[in-house]
């Protein structure tokens, strides 16, 4: 790790001016994903701006929505009463994540903003990683890779976007609130990630030294029924391979509102809306499913060691529709 | 190479006693129990958080001690292993050692405040609950089902005085 | 008087447990000394080729940094002896060649670690690579047929093949495996006057001490290793690494004591790997279920740099009755770094081909996988014809299937369901070989009644702390909490390593030999002595037991070790023991190769000098597991595990032992697989994040029954029971898997990908 200098500002104000005015400046939330980033020597900031303690960290709920402060930790969320209720997509996806003592550690803005885990990416030693350093190329298209996206993913790179936070937030609409030195600004997530193109580098709309404030959630309306399905090798403590937050309202034996996100195969969180038309007005069955879930996995791009992830993320979708379904009142 | 950053000076109360740092910002919670304050019960088993070697209570919470930096903990508590025994073994150090829950022992310091934060969260329910939210502390010599087992006689234990 | 229940066998609490729940045990990562400097090391980032230019200047004048060591500066030493079982790696830093991904080329020693590890990113390094030979399929590449001079043979396997009613000809694949202890591999050292202490993550004190001493040209008396815990090591420690020569050097140069920690990536590269294998096995049977040919053929996977005894055909021979096997080993070298022995080294992989091969037998004739191979049981050695020292794999088989409910199997594939999930019951059997090496320990009894046992041994997790207490207390006939062990100092009695399932066997004999020696010694001051109620005893004439030795003739005459020491004015009183392999044991050895070279007349010659096989233990391994075939998701549901492990010394460390390895085959079978870049041979999952290994979400109840009894072949009975556990589990999954689906996975691990309909 190279050396840096830590500081902890007092307030979001003063946070804000101190990344936004050095460009080697980084939040530090949580720290799971940036402390450990920066031992690899892939993230090399020289000033650590410690926003742990700022009064982020609040969960206001209406009727319609939660908004969760950005530094709210994934435990915390998790232990939301009304997420079990009205949204347990969300609170699956949060279980599913990590471990417990990472999930106390980091927070919501943090798995967000949470970076790949390709191995080519998190070793510097590998020269060829246009992520890291534009224009170097992808050693990853070339060499083994298995978690990586077939879904947003070219040649320039295959990085998946591994949170599963992520997945069930972009399925329920959440929209994201940011703070930059010139004021404040709402995001729906949908719009907030950025395919890699020829710019991987740019994951996403933060301007350096934007704070994500909150995440705000709107709540499904009652009677909907929701779920996260994540299939990984170990029975816990993985990354997906592949995964899917399903959110289905359905009324008198049909579809009203479908949403779905997927997890384990996009360069960044996947929503699925070619197969929530197919769904909506439909009433629940395997062949719907089955055309949803072949109309979400489309236009892939592979390698030889993700090539499995297209039936398997179709199998995937099509199980958590038909498990939700069957949970439905 | 003219980049000299101030040392951080931090405060952190560890197993109740205030301990006083001045020190590399680089330098992680782990590293200054092991090599600061010479508390050597924590264990060291990746440095990248995938193991849950490091594993000690941070205001009461179970977090990784190699991916927090030691800055972060300024006023904070911190709990280790060390602090678990008074003239006696917690329940779960005697559970661990009645039950065998392990060999090398490497895993142990971990396991056992995995477990203690457990307890506090209300996740020892059934053995599969056990097992789920124990799965962020692995075991190389395979000690699972005696991990297992010594974290349901303490629950179990609980419920009966509950 | 009556007896007292034995110590030996009673599962005691692991007499290291208060310290490893306190966090008070001292691992090598653990220990602190004045002075302390640390250390990190530059690894290569192609695999063969030459450095062509390094610059550390930048690192030199970083902050805390002491000294730099590349290959321009660092002290030149001598080479380790070499070694069949355990080579030693080239020594570290001597030129600018490289020979495979992530040899050390460069070491930084500062102040702290984190100086220490930011300084060693900045150094540069410019190299010129050559194209590496990277894996078993790389063209161009010669296998080399019997490398170590073990493939064994009897009868006529072709002719077999072609007269049988069926045969199953089949090839199976098992990748790289990372021993990935969860310690990471840790040494200091410090030189004091001529004298070099060195604290290391080691199972094999007196090899690193003995190569250290080579190494730095002192005698092996001016070196002391010391091991008082490991951190697990599953035969990662068994060798001497280039780190540990590094530290002892970078000791050296700068006067100051030096630790090195590894990195968890580093763990992948430079304590070795278990190699990957490809297998081809035939069989041939007759409709009634006699195996009639066995033909197993293994390549695997070596490195250039060490040359590792790694034969993985060896147990096929001694397995089952069979008139014509054939047991062929193939190795192909490659710019890897080396593999190492890894828990059930070449039997784990051999023995997945084997007992799959068994259940596509069993399938083919319509027979009971235990039928099958109680038919084809082997009463006596298969290859020697030897009586076998003890044998009850009849019994796992017996046992284990009534305990699991094998009864209950319907034996069609996909005939068990529930819910999304297909069930499946599968099963193997494991025939582990034996091994024993000679052995020193010293006892010392004092007059306070204790007894202090001294061996160089070294405990990583087995129990070796306990159940020596033990051994030494029942041969006393003393409480074991008046008896501590003593061990991980190469200052101490030699002890071998912890390691080819042997030093439970070797050490006990050794201890056992001890307690015998003190009573004798005790004895003969006893006897001589008129005030003693042992006046004119020999050993024949006595008992020991609470503390005392008693007279046979009338047990209320008696005495406490204490009095008679006190009483002869000696505050205490040493004696040695020792152990070492039976005769017969190079007897088999030999003995088989005999009868592969000679046939029957190699048969007589064994039969005419050699009475027993010594045994290592058996098992029988029972799975039942869940398939969801649309996703591919396979799930170990419970175990059942019967295992002949002799002469049991402690029953709860004991099924410790076989749920630890039972867990490491899990890994085996479902998970665990090193990969590799092409070109650098780069390991690209080399983090435990990457590299997945089980978790307890993945680990379900087991069950582990003893059976069987004490062990003819030494004193104590002792079979050792540290790698069975974990061999013989892919297999049983595996078949349980076909069960389940009705699909054949003849390559570990199994993946998604495979088992998705
Ligand atoms: C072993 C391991 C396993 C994991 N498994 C999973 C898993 O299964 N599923 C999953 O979803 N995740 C998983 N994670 C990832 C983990 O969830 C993320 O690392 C975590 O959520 C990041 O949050 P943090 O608060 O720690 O972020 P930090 O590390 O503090 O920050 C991450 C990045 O975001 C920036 N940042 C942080 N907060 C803000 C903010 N409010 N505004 C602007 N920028 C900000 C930081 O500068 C940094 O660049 C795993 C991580 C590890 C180490
Ligand atoms: S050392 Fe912290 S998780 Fe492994
Ligand atoms: S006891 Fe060795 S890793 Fe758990």
């Amino acid at each position: 790790m190279r050396e840096f200098a830590f500081v902890r500002p007092t307030n979001v104000e003063q946070a804000v001016e101190l990344v936004t005015g050095d460009p080697d400046a980084a939040y530090l939330a949580g720290g799971t994903t940036l402390v450990d980033l920066m031992k690899d020597g892939v993230l090399r900031p020289r000033r650590v701006v410690d926003i742990a303690r700022l009064p982020l960290r609040e969960v206001i709920r209406t009727d319609h929505a939660v908004t969760v402060g950005a530094l709210t930790t994934m435990e915390e969320l998790a232990a939301e009463p009304v997420l079990a209720e009205r949204a347990p997509v969300l609170r699956e996806a949060l279980l599913a994540g990590a471990s417990t003592q990472l999930r106390n550690m980091a927070t919501i803005g943090g798995n967000l903003l949470q970076r790949a885990r390709c191995r080519y990416f998190r070793d510097p030693s590998v020269r060829a990683c246009n992520k890291r350093s534009p224009g170097s190329g992808c050693a990853a298209v070339d060499e083994s890779a298995r978690m990586h996206a077939i879904l947003g993913a070219g040649e320039s790179c295959i990085a998946l976007h591994a949170s599963d936070l992520a997945v069930a937030l972009v399925a329920l609409d959440a929209v994201v609130h940011l703070q930059g030195t010139t004021g404040t600004r709402r995001v729906p997530l949908t719009e907030f990630y950025r395919v890699p193109g020829s710019t991987p580098e740019r994951e996403n709309v933060l301007e350096h030294g934007q704070l994500i404030t909150a995440v705000e959630i709107p709540l499904p309306a009652a009677g909907t029924a929701s779920g996260y399905l994540k299939i990984r090798d170990r029975a816990s403590y993985e990354f997906a391979l592949v995964s899917a937050a399903a959110v289905l309202e359905i009324r008198d034996g049909v579809i009203h509102d479908a949403r779905m996100g997927l997890g384990g195969v996009g360069t960044i969180p996947w929503r699925a809306p070619t197969a929530e038309s197919l769904l909506r007005g439909a009433r629940p069955g395997t062949g719907v499913f089955r055309a949803a879930a072949a109309s979400a996995i489309r236009d892939t791009f592979t390698v030889p060691g993700t090539a499995f992830k297209v039936a398997l993320a179709r199998r995937t979708i099509e199980r958590a529709l038909s498990t939700v379904s069957g949970g439905t009142p | 190479m003219s980049f000299e950053p101030p040392l951080v000076r931090t405060a952190v109360q560890v197993n109740g006693f205030e301990r006083k740092l001045e020190a590399d910002a680089r330098l992680t919670l782990l590293d200054a129990l092991r090599d600061v304050i010479g508390l050597t019960g924590t264990k060291k088993g990746c440095d990248q958080g995938a193991c849950g070697a490091c594993t000690v209570l941070l205001e009461g919470r179970r977090v990784l001690s190699c991916l927090t930096l030691a800055a972060q903990c300024d006023g904070r508590q911190v709990t280790t292993i060390e602090a678990l025994a008074g003239d006696d073994l917690h329940p779960l150090q005697a559970a661990f050692i009645r039950r065998d829950a392990f060999q090398c022992g490497f895993c142990t310091s971990g396991q056992i405040m995995s477990a203690v934060a457990l307890l506090d969260e209300g996740r020892a329910g059934s053995d599969d609950e056990i097992r789920e939210f124990m799965s962020g502390n692995l075991c190389r010599c395979g000690a699972y089902p005696n991990i297992v087992a010594a974290i349901r006689d303490v629950a179990g234990g609980r419920n009966h005085d509950a | 008087m009556t007896p007292e229940p034995r110590v030996i066998g009673l599962g005691l609490d692991r007499v290291d447990g208060p310290a490893k729940v306190t966090g008070a045990a001292t691992y090598t990562m653990d220990v602190a000394v004045a002075g302390l400097l640390h250390a990190a090391l530059v690894r290569s980032t192609f695999a063969i080729g030459t450095i062509t230019s390094i610059e550390t200047a930048q690192a030199a004048a970083a902050p805390g940094v002491v000294a730099v060591f590349t290959h321009h500066n660092a002290p030149r030493m001598k080479k380790p002896s070499w070694n069949l079982i355990t080579p030693p790696p080239p020594v570290p830093l001597q030129d600018a060649s490289v020979h495979h991904y992530g040899q050390y080329i460069a070491m930084v020693v500062a102040e702290t670690p984190q100086q220490a590890t930011a300084a060693a990113a900045l150094i540069r390094v410019e190299h010129k690579a050559a194209t590496a030979s990277l894996s078993l399929d790389a063209p161009a590449l010669k296998a080399r047929s019997n490398p170590y001079f073990l493939d064994a043979k009897r009868g006529d396997v072709e002719s077999a093949l072609a007269a049988a009613d069926i045969t199953v000809d089949a090839t199976f694949s098992t990748k790289a495996n990372a021993h990935n202890p969860l310690g990471l591999f840790s040494t200091v050292a410090y030189w004091e006057g001529g004298r070099l202490v060195v604290h290391d993550s080691t199972q094999n004190p007196y090899l690193i001490r003995d190569s250290l001493a080579k190494v730095f040209s002192v005698s092996k008396d001016k070196v002391q290793v010391l091991v008082p815990y490991v951190g697990g090591a599953f035969g990662a420690g068994l060798r001497l690494w280039q780190h540990v020569i590094l530290t002892a050097m970078a000791a050296r140069a700068v006067g100051r004591p030096v630790k090195t920690v590894l990195t968890r990536p580093q763990m992948f590269t430079g304590i070795g790997h278990r190699p990957a294998t490809i297998q081809r096995m035939r069989i041939g049977a007759l409709r009634d279920g006699t195996i009639t040919a066995i033909d197993h053929e293994a390549t695997s996977t070596a490195a250039k740099v060490a040359n590792v005894l790694y034969p993985v055909t060896l147990s096929t021979p001694a397995t089952y009755r069979c008139d014509n096997v054939r047991g062929r080993d193939r190795q192909v070298r490659l710019d890897i770094p080396s593999p190492a022995h890894m828990r059930g080294p070449g039997e784990a992989e051999g023995n997945f081909a084997l007992e799959t091969a068994l259940d596509e037998v069993a399938y083919a004739i319509g027979m009971d996988p235990i039928d099958l191979r109680m038919r084809n049981y082997a009463k006596v050695h298969p290859q020697t014809g030897l009586a076998w020292s003890s044998k009850a794999l009849d019994e796992c088989y017996r046992q284990g299937a009534e305990r699991f409910g094998w009864a209950d199997r319907t034996p069609r594939p996909r005939s068990m369901r529930d819910g999304h999930w297909l069930v499946g019951y599968g099963m193997a059997g494991v025939t582990y070989g034996h091994f024993q090496a000679k052995c020193h320990a010293s006892l010392t009894v004092r007059d306070d009644g204790t007894v202090l046992v001294r061996s160089g041994a070294t405990d990583i997790g087995q129990g070796t702390y306990t159940v020596i207490t033990q051994v030494a207390a029942d041969g006393l006939g003393l409480d074991p909490a008046n008896v501590r062990f003593e061990l991980g100092d190469t200052d101490l009695p030699r002890a071998p390593q912890a390691g080819g399932s042997g030093l439970a066997t070797a050490l006990s004999n050794a201890v056992r030999d001890a307690t015998v020696n003190a009573i004798a010694a005790l004895l003969s001051l006893a006897s001589a002595d008129h005030a003693s109620p042992l006046h004119g005893c020999s050993a024949r004439d006595v008992v020991v037991a609470g503390g005392r030795i008693h007279r046979k003739d009338d047990a209320s005459r008696s005495e406490t070790y204490g009095a008679i020491l006190t009483r002869n004015g000696r505050s205490e009183l040493t004696v040695q023991g020792s152990s070492a392999p039976s005769r017969a044991e190079t007897g088999v050895l030999l003995g088989s190769l005999a009868v592969s070279r000679m046939g029957r007349a190699g048969r007589r010659l064994v039969e005419a000098t050699h009475a027993i096989a010594p045994a290592g233990a058996f098992a029988a391994h029972f799975v039942e597991v869940r398939v969801d075939p649309l996703l591919g998701r396979l799930r170990v549901k419970r175990m059942v595990s019967a295992v002949d492990a002799g002469q049991v010394l402690n029953e709860k460390l004991a099924r410790s032992q076989i749920v630890g390895g039972i867990v490491g085959g899990i890994g085996q079978a479902l998970f665990e697989e090193i990969t590799t870049d092409e070109g650098s041979g780069r390991v690209s999952n080399a983090t435990l994040a990457d590299y997945l290994v089980p978790v307890n979400a993945d680990v379900p109840d087991i069950d582990v029954v003893f059976v069987g009894e004490p062990d003819s072949d030494n004193a104590v009975g002792v079979k050792g029971i540290g790698e069975i556990g974990l061999v013989g589990v892919a297999a049983a999954i595996g078949n349980a898997v076909h069960h389940a689906t009705g699909k054949r996975l003849r390559s570990l691990p199994f993946t998604i990908t495979e088992l998705m309909d």
